[in-house]
This record gives structure tokens, sequence and C-alpha cells, in this order.
């Protein structure tokens, strides 16, 4: 099974990949059928996720298992080809122990050998998130086929959407940091060239040169941590190898090392690598600081908004720490950032969104705000906070995709125009996107029995647990004898197994890194710097903000759903006679999406097979994860409080939205200043001009006058004096030959004489 | 065979009518007199390779010299056919009057002093006339703007 | 080494350098200037006798020689026949002080025993090239004096150079009567130059008495104003090489044709231009 699902996996990079080549090759001579071979791509890569995914849910199972059972973790890895090797990449010791950098336990030190094999890896994170990216992506791109008909740049739509499709499944699948990374500015590169696919206009050009600055401040995070990473572990593979010579060598995320509970190295480096790919998951996921770029994103094509921006890469953050688990568990303090940021995050992007009057830029602020929910849930560090990120993210992957399709549905029919203020009750027009819309809006404000409700609850759930450690204390104790690590994991990996460790029940207060700081609540030691931030107390600002937030989103959803869709039926003029329901290839991704929305949530809560399944993932199984795993439940007082929060939101929508002209006064004006801060955003984009981008013009404008005046300065000044002398000299050209004699007989006279010099006796 | 002693005199001549033929080819302007400057250094050449003959008694450096005088007749020939031609587009024989080999913004050297033609009274040879005077007109600019 | 030449070094020296000076101050006065004067013109003359005479001079000490009155007259009149050609203003003065230099010249290489090259000077040179010469002038010399003959380009600079040139000439010419085995020296007189080439002297005189003998071994030793001169150079000439003879054969035609080719197509041109000019 290993072998063959590892051979299955190379099929779903590769076929986008053929698509976008062939879409690229063909474009022009296919016309108005470009889309075949990009959509015949992605399809055909996601009838193998879902076999991949099949076959792993048969290997792992993903049935309803006691908390006590040891989990097994798998993984398959299949090295397709080495991509570079050097052989003395740092001479003899680790120049981590040169550079008074800890160095990890069971770093093997084979001589500074450095090679990067093109390795994919096969585990439940990785086949559920490759189900996710390909069925979204097939979705979008049948979506795009009405959406973007007769547009200039059909075939280079589909070529794009092809090529990130190839590039996001390459970077979930990839088993070592640095391929990672390669993946990593891909798809970033692929999202710059969406945004700025209407690069004829200026804001979208403007806006794809911010998004990909911005991400490059994330990307700058992630390649230092990848640099630390290899100075402090010997190797950047995920998993464990053994190479020619017979060595073993532990890779970061491989299950030698997460067995070993002095494994990773805690202290500063530790945290210092966390926070680096804390960074690197802010720029990418739109988390704040580095959020500003999403809401321009959507200047893009509404299909590229729905498929990057909304469903798949923004999630590249969240796979991201999710697969770091190890790393991030052992630095609690840095953990416990990463719930900071999307507390706040959330919350402000929530803010931002109620006083939103453009649907897309409503729905992308809601975008920011959901990832700011998953990262909460990240960084609880727990089984359940890592679960229900991933969950949340599968559900929020098909009812934001909805959302955001069913606003290119409505965009398309209204002629371009996206202003919330110039609609209404278009329900009478266009009622299949209404209804969707209208689905996804629940799934998304969290009413029950909608995906969001389910995913949102898990969430809060996670905090909650964090926030009153004693309420749910007796799980922890349960837990402590969990996870009996299996030893046959290896013969999947062909490897021998590595030295016998034997595994002690792993609380987090037994746990110790061998470096540095490393208090964690509960333990007896002091907690300093970051590490003092984990506090129940905090936790609790934390669960008090989400649930905020889960009331805004509630509120300013169903405020785009009232202002769209209800009311008396205004349409812009622009739309002219267009005004119509979109076309069947628009309607039934909508549909499709609406059925998941609607009943993804409910199965997979009440199953519980998606966090069974993903506990099957290597890196979730380590033991200071496995020791927060909990009985699965349904927490009712969790639930109502959330519920709660959604009908207020919902509520007050109603009363300031719903039958009214969406263009009449609006509920902002009872917000006085602060709906001002809302409207601009909280000025960031303005402190970021100040600050930043200020600054740099000015440095810019001087290095510019350094470089004209001094440097070309100088450069001319020499560039004039073989000009001098060239002038003075051609004075001499007079074009009369017998001068010209003249002066060769003269040289000849000097040769002469200075020979005669030479030689006289 | 000659003695040394009518070796160095003879190439001494040779050197001194080698030296005046290049004194004359760089300073005379009219094309026939540069070329009987060059004629002039081909003598103090056949001379010295006479003299080289006669003093070691070999025969090629008179043989030379007549391979000499048969270049310079064909020289001859085919230069004063260009002197000709010359001639028939600038109306002199003066060899400063090509410059379009000078500088492009460069001025055209002219003779801004001129000796007064009064000093030296030329007296032709009272030869028939064998051809039709070339007409010139000395009043205006030394120069011409075509070449 | 020599006593001879050691002993008229310096003031060989400076007699040649005296010379330089005043030859070259006599070509400067002589040529085509604006600022000619009557004066400096005489000056230049007078320059230019005493430059000679130094130059005559400094052959004498470098070569123990000068006795031989012919060669002096011969030489003379080819030296101071060439000064006029290039200093005289009249280009056909030039052409007809051009005759009188080959005059000259033909008399050395009679002098030097090249019997058949004097004549053949004459002929081709004053018979034929000039000739053609005053054929030219005659049809494209302007009424009157020319400008451009009463002007010289550069004379100052050229004269220097010239001068110059001849002094380094001088000076290696001397040093080569230096080096000469002193049985040269020792022989002053074509009779006592005669009377030794009879009997090989060295390498050089061996080889020649080689060759003559190939030619006309009946007449081996006494070429110097041998009867059969003209023989051995035409025996020279069509044994040896007779190749280039050819070529050079060749060659005159190949002048010929071209001179012809020139001047009918430039006629065209020149009747072009005329019609166009007038």
């Amino acid at each position: 099974m290993p072998s063959s699902a590892a051979n299955l996996l190379v099929l779903v990079p590769l076929l986008p990949l053929v698509g976008a080549i062939c879409t690229v090759l063909l474009g022009r001579r296919l016309g108005p059928r470009a889309h075949l071979p990009a959509v015949a791509g992605i399809g055909a890569a996601a009838v193998v996720a879902s076999l991949l995914l099949l076959g792993t849910v048969n290997q792992v199972g993903c049935g309803h298992r006691e908390p006590g059972r040891p989990v097994e973790s798998m993984d398959a890895v299949l090295t397709l080809w080495q991509w570079a090797s050097v052989s003395d990449a740092r001479s003899g010791d680790l120049p981590a122990a040169e550079a008074g950098i800890p160095v990890a336990s069971g770093v093997v030190d084979n001589g500074g050998a450095f090679s990067i094999p093109i390795e994919l890896r096969l585990d439940p994170l990785t086949a559920t998130l490759l189900m996710v990216i390909t069925g979204v992506g097939l979705l979008v791109a049948i979506y795009s086929i009405g959406y973007m008909h007769d547009d200039p740049g059909y075939p280079r739509f589909f070529a794009l959407v092809a090529m990130f499709v190839f590039s996001m499944s390459m970077l979930v699948a990839a088993s070592n940091f640095l391929l990672v990374y390669v993946f990593w500015e891909a798809v970033g590169a692929c999202s710059y060239l969406l945004i700025g696919f209407w690069y004829t206009k200026p804001e979208a050009a403007r806006a794809a040169k911010k998004a990909f600055l911005v991400n490059r401040v994330g990307d700058f995070g992630l390649a230092i941590a990848v640099f630390l990473l290899w100075m402090t572990y010997g190797t950047l593979n995920f998993h464990d190898t053994r190479l020619a010579d017979g060595t073993f060598v532990e890779g970061i995320l491989g299950q030698t090392r997460i067995a070993d509970e002095s494994g990773y190295v805690g202290g500063a480096v530790g945290t210092a690598i966390c926070l680096l790919m804390l960074l690197a998951a802010c720029g990418k996921s739109a988390q704040m600081p580095l959020h500003v770029w999403l809401p321009d994103a959507m200047e893009g094509p509404t299909p590229a908004s729905a498929l990057i921006h909304a469903a798949t890469m923004v999630t590249a953050g969240i796979y991201l720490i999710t697969r770091s688990a190890p790393l991030f568990v052992g630095c609690p303090g840095a953990l416990t950032m990463v719930s900071i940021v999307g507390a706040t995050t959330a919350l402000v992007a929530a803010l931002i969104a109620t006083v939103q009057n453009d649907l897309k830029r409503v729905l992308a602020y809601s975008t920011i705000s959901q990832l700011g929910y998953m990262f909460v849930a990240l960084g609880t560090g727990t089984m359940l906070g890592f679960t229900a990120a991933i969950f949340h993210l599968v559900t929020h992957a098909f009812f934001k995709a909805l959302l955001f399709l069913g606003a290119g549905s409505v965009m398309h029919a209204m002629g371009g125009v996206i202003d919330m203020r110039r609609f209404g009750g278009l329900r009478h027009v266009m009622p299949i996107t209404a209804v969707t819309f209208l689905i996804g809006a629940c799934a998304l404000a969290g009413v029950p029995p909608f995906a969001g409700f389910f995913s949102k609850d898990e969430v809060l759930a996670s905090l909650h647990a964090k926030a009153h450690p004693d309420a749910h204390g007796s799980d922890h104790v349960e837990a402590g004898s969990a996870g009996e690590r299996p030893a046959d994991s290896f013969s999947q990996l062909g490897v021998a197994a590595p030295r016998p460790s034997p595994f002690r029940p792993a609380s987090m207060t037994t746990r110790s890194a061998r470096w540095g700081a490393t208090g964690e609540h509960g333990s007896t030691t002091e907690k300093v710097g970051l590490d003092a931030l984990d506090h129940p107390s905090t936790w609790r600002l934390l669960f008090w903000m989400s649930l905020l937030t889960a009331g805004l989103t509630a509120f300013y959803t169903f405020r785009a759903v009232f202002m769209t869709f209800t009311g008396p039926v205004r349409v812009p003029k622009e739309a002219g006679h267009h005004a119509h329901e979109s076309p069947p290839a628009m309607t039934t991704p909508l549909l499709v999406l609406a059925v998941l929305s609607a009943f993804s949530g409910v199965v997979l809560f009440f199953t519980n097979a998606l966090s069974n399944f993903l506990a099957a993932t290597p890196s979730l199984n380590a033991p200071a994860v496995l020791a927060t795993a909990v009985t699965h439940a349904f927490h009712p007082d969790i639930a109502i409080q959330g519920t709660l929060a959604a009908a207020i939101g919902i509520a007050v929508a109603a009363i300031g939205h719903l039958g009214r002209r969406s263009d009449s006064p609006q509920l902002e004006r009872y917000l006085g200043p602060l709906g001002t801060l809302f409207a601009n955003k909280f000025y960031f984009d303005q402190i970021y001009a100040a600050l930043i981008v200020k600054p740099l013009e000015a440095l810019a404008m001087v290095t510019a006058f350094f470089d004209r005046a001094i440097v070309d300065g100088t450069v001319d000044a020499i560039g004039q004096v073989p000009l001098a002398w060239g002038s003075a000299i051609r004075r001499m050209q007079s074009g009369l030959v017998q001068r010209y004699a003249l002066a060769g007989v003269v040289g000849v006279l000097a040769i002469v004489l200075a020979l005669a010099w030479q030689l006289r006796p | 065979m000659i003695p040394a002693t009518m070796l160095t005199n003879a190439l001494l001549v040779g050197a001194v009518l080698f030296c005046l033929g290049l004194v004359g080819i760089l300073t005379r302007r009219n094309l026939i007199v540069m070329f009987l400057s060059a004629e002039l250094m081909l003598q103090g050449v056949s001379v010295t390779l006479v003299a080289w003959s006669r003093y070691h008694g070999d025969w090629g450096g008179q043989v030379l010299v007549v391979f000499v005088l048969t270049v310079a007749a064909c020289e001859a020939a085919v230069a004063l056919v260009f002197v000709l031609q010359a001639f028939a587009r600038t109306g002199r024989l003066d060899a400063s009057a090509w410059q379009a080999l000078r500088e492009e913004n460069l001025p055209r050297v002219i003779d801004h002093e001129l000796p007064a033609d009064d000093r030296v009274v030329p007296t032709w040879p009272h030869l028939s006339p064998a051809g039709v005077l070339p007409e010139g007109d000395d009043s205006r600019s030394l120069e011409r703007d075509h070449v | 080494m020599d006593p001879v030449s050691t002993a008229t070094a310096a003031p060989s020296g400076l007699l040649l350098a005296g010379s330089v000076a005043a030859i070259a101050a006599s070509l400067w006065l002589l040529l085509p200037k604006a600022s000619d004067t009557v004066a400096s013109r005489r000056l230049g003359f007078l320059l230019g006798a005493v430059a000679l005479v130094g130059f005559a001079a400094t052959g004498r000490s470098l070569g123990c020689v000068g006795e031989d009155a012919v060669f002096l007259t011969v030489a003379g009149i080819a030296v101071i026949s060439g000064l006029a050609t290039i200093v005289t203003r009249s280009p056909v003065y030039s052409a007809i002080w051009f005759a009188m230099t080959l005059a000259g010249v033909s008399g050395v290489l009679l002098v030097l025993g090249a019997q058949f090259l004097g004549v053949a000077t004459i002929v081709v040179y004053a018979g034929a090239i000039l000739v053609m010469f005053l054929f030219v002038l005659m049809l494209a010399q302007p009424s009157g004096m020319a400008p451009y003959d009463r002007v010289s380009n550069e004379p100052m600079l050229a004269a220097a150079a010239g001068a110059v040139l001849l002094g380094l000439l001088t000076l290696s010419i001397g040093r080569l009567s230096a080096a000469e085995p002193p049985a040269c020296c020792r022989m002053p007189s074509r009779a006592q130059a005669v009377a030794a080439a009879a009997v090989p002297a060295d390498g050089a005189a061996a080889k020649d008495d080689e060759s003559t003998t190939l030619i006309a071994p009946a007449t081996a030793g006494g070429d110097t104003g041998d009867a059969n001169e003209v023989a051995h150079l035409g025996a020279e000439l069509f044994g040896r090489h007779l190749f280039a003879v050819e070529v050079a054969g060749v060659l005159l035609l190949v002048s010929l044709v071209g001179a012809i080719a020139v001047v009918s197509r430039g006629e065209a041109t020149e009747t072009d231009h005329r019609r166009e000019g007038r």
C-alpha cells in the first residue's frame, strides 16, 4: 500500500503541471476551449487525491476511537530524485555548536553532507489538504469556464490556475523544508500573477505588487527559519532517512525524533525558529501585521480570489504551523503568540468588515478573520486545537469558496459592479446564487447545523480548555497514559527502529527541553519572557475575543446578505440586459459547495472522522500533543455561547438592514469615530506608508541622487578624459597626406635614433 | 670590384640623393615635383645598390636596379595618369587639394600667407602648344569646395 | 681599433653635426616659402655649399678618398642638381634639374663600373620617363606660377628630418668603413684596387670570382671597366633571374593596360565635369 500510494502521489502535482504546460503551449490554438487541459489535469488530480485519501483512511482508520488507545502514526515517503547534493556543506563539526547555537539531540554528524532530495510524503494531513486543494481547485476551474469566457487572457488564466494547484499540492506534499520554501515562493508567484491578471488596470498591478512585497517579509522569515533549522538539526528532511553509508539521520519531523521527548530544542533558538515561522505564516495567511495585502488582492479575478485568497493558499500558514507542531509545542511562548496574533487579527478584521461596502472586501476581511480563528486554535498547542484548526480550514475552504463564487456570480451578473449599496433584492433576479450564498453565510456565521458552526465550536472548545484547565483536567490525567508509540511504524519506512526510547507518560510538565527556559503551565519553574504569556488569564481573554469575533462575523455576513439579496429589486445600470442568473458552469460549483458547506460539518463532527484521521499524522503524534488528546465531546455550554453570539449578530444585522434600501443610512452612523476607524481599516495602510514606505522612498531618493550625481558623475568625468584627449589630438587629423607622411618619417627617425643610441659603441 | 673608399663615397652620394628626395616629397605640393622627388629617392637607392654590387662583385644589386628602373617606369605611367585625373577634377596639381581624410568638424587647411607672385617670374620654355591650356582662376580662393 | 678612424672620430663627429645643421638650414631657406627673400635664398645656397663641402670632407675623413676627380665631379653634379630639383619653384625647371641629376647619377654609375646601368638610366629616365613628365606638365600646368608651387608643406620640420636622416646614414656609413678590414683602406687608388682585385683578398672577392668564372671564365678578375660587363649582366638577368624578368615584363604590360583603362574612363569623367562646370 505505501508504495503504490506513493506512486499515485506523484500524479497529484504532475497532472496540473502537465495541464498548465499544455495550456501554455496550445492555449492560442484551442481558443475558447483553452480551459480543457487545465480542467482535465486538475480533475484527474482531484480523482487521484480522493483515491489517496480513501487509501490513507483505509490504512489509518478514522472510526470512533478511545482516547486512551494508541494512535499509529503513518507516513509514506517517495523519493523522486536527488536535486542537490553538497558533500562538504560544513566542515567537520556542526556549525551550530561553534556558533553557540544548541544542537538538537540525535543529530548525526555525517561529515557535513547536505542533500536536497525531491521527496513527497503522504500522511493524513497531506491527504486531507490535497483533497481540499484539488477539489476546490476543480470546482473553481469549472466555475471559471463561465466566469472568464471572452476574456482575452482566457488561456493564461487557466494555465495560472493549474500552475497554482501544482505548486500548492507540492507545498503540502513536500517532505523537506527547503522544498516547502521553494513552493511557498511558487504559490506566492502564482498569487502575484493572478492578482495582477488584469495588469493593464493600475489598481490590479499595484495590488499585485503590494501582495508580493508584503509576502516577501514573511518569506524572509521562513528563509531564516530554514537556515536555523539546518544549523540546529543538521537536516531539513521531515522524515528519517538512512544514508548510503548506513548513517541514520533523524528527520526534523521524523518518527524517531517526535517520539524522543528531548528531541526538540527549546529556549531562545527554538522560540526564534517558531516566531520566524509564525512571521512566514502571517505573511502567507494574511495575519496582522502582514494582512494588508489580502483585501487589495480582490482586484484579481473572483475565481482566483476564491481559490487562492480564500480557500487554499492562505491556509499555507496553517499547514506550516500544523506540520511543525512538535517544534511549536516545545516553545509555549511562541504558541501563545500564535494565538494572540490570531485572536487580534480575527477581531480587528471582523471590525473592519462590519463597515465595508464592497462585497468582495467584506469576504476578504472575513477570510482574514477566519484565518485568525484557525491561528487561535493552533496556538493552544493541543490535539483538539490542531484538529480544530484543520477542521475549520476544511469547512472554511468550502463555504468561503462558495461565498466568493457567489459574489463573483453577482458581480458577473451586475456588469462588474461590486458595491453592495447599489444592489438590492437580487434574490428575485438570481435565485440559485441567493440560496447558495445564504447557505454559505449561515456556515460562516456559525448557524447550526451548518459546517461553520461545528468547526467554530471546536475552536472555541479548544480555547476554553486552555482558559479553564481545571474544568478539563480530568481529560489530561486520562491522556497521561495515552500514545504508546507504535513500533511497526518504522517498518513502513523500511528503516530499522532507532534506539529504544521507552516512552514515558509525557505530560507537558515532565517533558523538559534541554535548553533554555521551558516553563509551561503547571510547571513549578518561573516563566520568563514570552513564555510568561502562556497563562490561563491570557487564554480567557482570547476566548472572549473569539466569541466577540463570532458575533461580529454573523453580523457582517448577514449584513452583506441583507444588503445584496433582500429589499426592493435594484440593479445597477452597468448590468444592462445582463442581469440574469449565471450559466450552469457557474451555478453547478455553487450547488456542490453549498451541499458541502451545509453537511460537511455535521458529518465530520459527529463521526469525529477528521480528528481521528489527522491524529495519525506524525507531527501530531508527538507525545506532548498526544498528551492533550481528550475525549471527543460536544460541549453544549460553548455551543450555546457561540450560537448566542451568532444570533445576536444576525439580529442586529436584521434590525439594521433587513428590508431596507441598501443605500439608506447605515448602522455605522451610530459608531461615531469608531466607524471612521473601521472604515479606514485601523489606518494600517497609512501607518505603513508613514513608517516604511515614505522613509524607504526618501532613502531611495537619496541613493538615486548619490548614484546620479556622484557615481554617474565620476564615471562621466572619467569618460571626459579620453574625449578631451581626442579633441586635442584630432586637430592633427588635417587630411593633408603630406603631413601624415612627415609624421611617419619623424616616427621612423625617432625609432632609428633610439636604436642608434642603444647600439652606440 | 671597387675599393671600400669608393663604396663609402658612392653610399654617401646615394644617401644624399635619397634624403633630398625625401625632403622634396614631404614639402613640395606640386604632384609632379613630388613624383620627381620620388624618382630622386629611387636614384639614391640605385646608386647604393650598384655600389654594393660592385663592392661585393655580385650582380644581384645591378639586376635589382634594372628592376627598379622597370618598376619606376610602370609607376610613372600609372601615377601620371592619376595625376592627370586629379588635375581634371580640381584644375590644380596641388597635393593639399584633397583633405577629405580630415576630421569632420575641422576646417579645411588654407594657405593664408602667400609670397608675392612678382618675385619669381616664370619663364616658360618655348614649346609649341600641344594641348588645351587648363583654365584655372587664381584670383579665387586657393581651395575649391568640390573634390 | 683603426688608428685613422679613431683619430678622426671627434672632429668627424663635429664636422658631421655641423654639416647636418647646415644642410637643414640650407634646405629650409631654399624651399619655397612665403617669407622668401633673395638674401635668404643666397644664404641658403651658401649654406648648401658649405654643407656639401662638409659632407665631402666627412667622406674624406671616413674613407680617405676624394682624389678621384671624375667621381667628385659627377657626384657633385648629381647632388647639386638633386637639391635644385626639389627647391626650384617651377615644376618645369624641376624636371630639367632632375634630368641633370640623372646625368650625374649615370656618371656615378659609370665611375662605379656599371656601364649598362649608367646608359640605361639616361635612356629610360631622361629619354622616356622625364619626357612623359614634361608632357604631363604641359597638359596640366596652369598658366603662370601656381600658388601651391610657391609654398611648401612644413618646410622646417621636413628639412630637419631629412638632415637628421642624412646625418644618421653618414654616421652608419662611417662606422661601416671603420669596421672594414684595414686592407681596403690601404688601397686608395683605382689602379691599386684593380690590381688588388686580381688577387682574391677575401671571401667576397672569392665568391665574385667564382660567379664571374661561371659566366665568363676567360675574363675572370678584371671586371671593372670590363668590356663584357653588359654581357655578364645580361647572362645574369636572363639566367638566374629569368622568371623575375618575365614578371617585370608582365608588370609593364599590366601597368600599360591599367594606365590606358584609367585614362579612358577618366576622360569621360573629365568631359562630364567640364560640361557641368562650364
